[in-house]
């Protein structure tokens, strides 16, 4: 359990954005694996098994909530959508962020970051950048469009670079 | 390729070398004494209590049957007592005697709405149809500002680290 403790409690924090929430799935994720022992114990997979079985359960944890206001989130009209898409990024993509801290300080940021995203918008993001699923892969997970999925971890990197270099510039200057 | 796709894609991989650089996050150090917690709570749990994918084969396979029996005791018992020892053709009249009340009910709320119909002018139709429709767009519209306002602003909800 040691061995795995970290990666699932990571999983399970940033995709749901809060680390309550986080602490109960992985409780129920190694009950499960303690029911599969036997044959997880010899299994070199047992990692792979624990991060799926932990992203599914944060999905149905994170369901409960979400199916009662997707018909919301997804009435945005499509005249607003159009609007959106048409808008381009009004500033510079710097090469890089949060290069000059240590592994320590960006993973804070970032968790932090991540935190004031949306659902909508951090679930897909965390899938893709940190599970490494497809952009198909996240919409059947999530059973929404793939269209939909796109524009989200679109807007959602649009929301979250300005807040890494808000909350890094700020870091710099305090810890300067 | 133009500006915006260049942009949104290097966006896309500065972002990623950033997020798939990060460490994990530390678990709790009280996740191992939780989880053993609650592995003893449910081990002391005699086996009616834990769920059903756990009871005995034997256990589960005797609850299937019993349940099964009592559905079928209870639909053929309670049909038997309803119907008596009535011919087939007493049975369907008895049914069917249950039925009419049924079915004139449906017809004389019918024959109310057809009456209304008639009475009512047809602007004042319009006009409850068009208050309805009013009322329902005012609740739906209320509910998604509700949503936008209370649910969909980025909040900082998220626990401190």
């Amino acid at each position: 359990m040691r061995a795995y403790q970290d990666m699932v409690f990571s999983t399970a924090a940033r995709l749901s954005g809060s680390d309550t929430q986080a602490e109960d799935i992985a409780q129920e994720v190694f009950i499960r694996a303690y029911e599969h022992f036997s044959d997880l114990r010899s299994s070199v997979t047992a990692g792979g098994w624990l991060k799926t079985v932990t992203t599914n359960l944060t999905l149905n944890y994170l369901s409960r909530y979400r199916k009662r206001w997707r018909l919301f989130s997804e009435m945005r009209s499509s005249a607003q959508d159009s609007e959106d898409d048409g808008a381009e990024l009004d500033w510079e993509v710097p090469d890089t962020v949060l290069a000059d801290l240590s592994a320590e300080q960006r993973s804070a940021i970032v968790d932090g970051a991540l935190r004031q995203l949306p659902d909508h918008q951090r679930l897909p993001l965390v899938l893709y950048h940190f599970e490494e699923l497809s952009y198909q892969e996240i919409a059947d997970k999530l059973g929404v469009s793939l269209t939909k999925i796109k524009t989200d971890i679109r807007r959602a990197r649009a929301a979250l670079l300005p807040l890494l270099q808000t909350v890094g510039g700020a870091r710099d200057t305090l810890d300067g | 390729m133009n500006k915006r796709t260049e942009a949104e894609q290097k966006l896309e991989q500065v972002l990623h070398r950033v997020l798939t650089g990060l460490p994990p996050r530390r678990a709790p150090g009280t996740l191992e004494s939780r989880v053993a917690g609650e592995l003893a709570r449910r081990a002391l749990l005699p086996w009616w209590q834990a769920s059903f994918a756990s009871w005995p084969i034997a256990a589960r396979v005797m609850f299937i049957l019993v349940c099964a029996v009592l559905g079928v005791v209870t639909i053929l018992g309670g049909v038997s007592a309803y119907l008596g020892d009535r011919s087939f053709e007493e049975a369907t009249a008895l049914v069917l005697s249950w039925a009419q009340p049924l079915l004139t009910v449906v017809s004389s709320a019918g024959g109310l709405l057809s009456l209304l119909l008639h009475v009512i002018p047809p602007l004042w139709l319009y006009g409850i149809l068009g208050v309805g429709a009013f009322l329902y767009v005012t609740l739906f519209g209320l509910g998604a500002a509700a949503y936008r306002t209370l649910y969909l602003a980025p909040s900082s909800a998220g626990d401190a680290s």
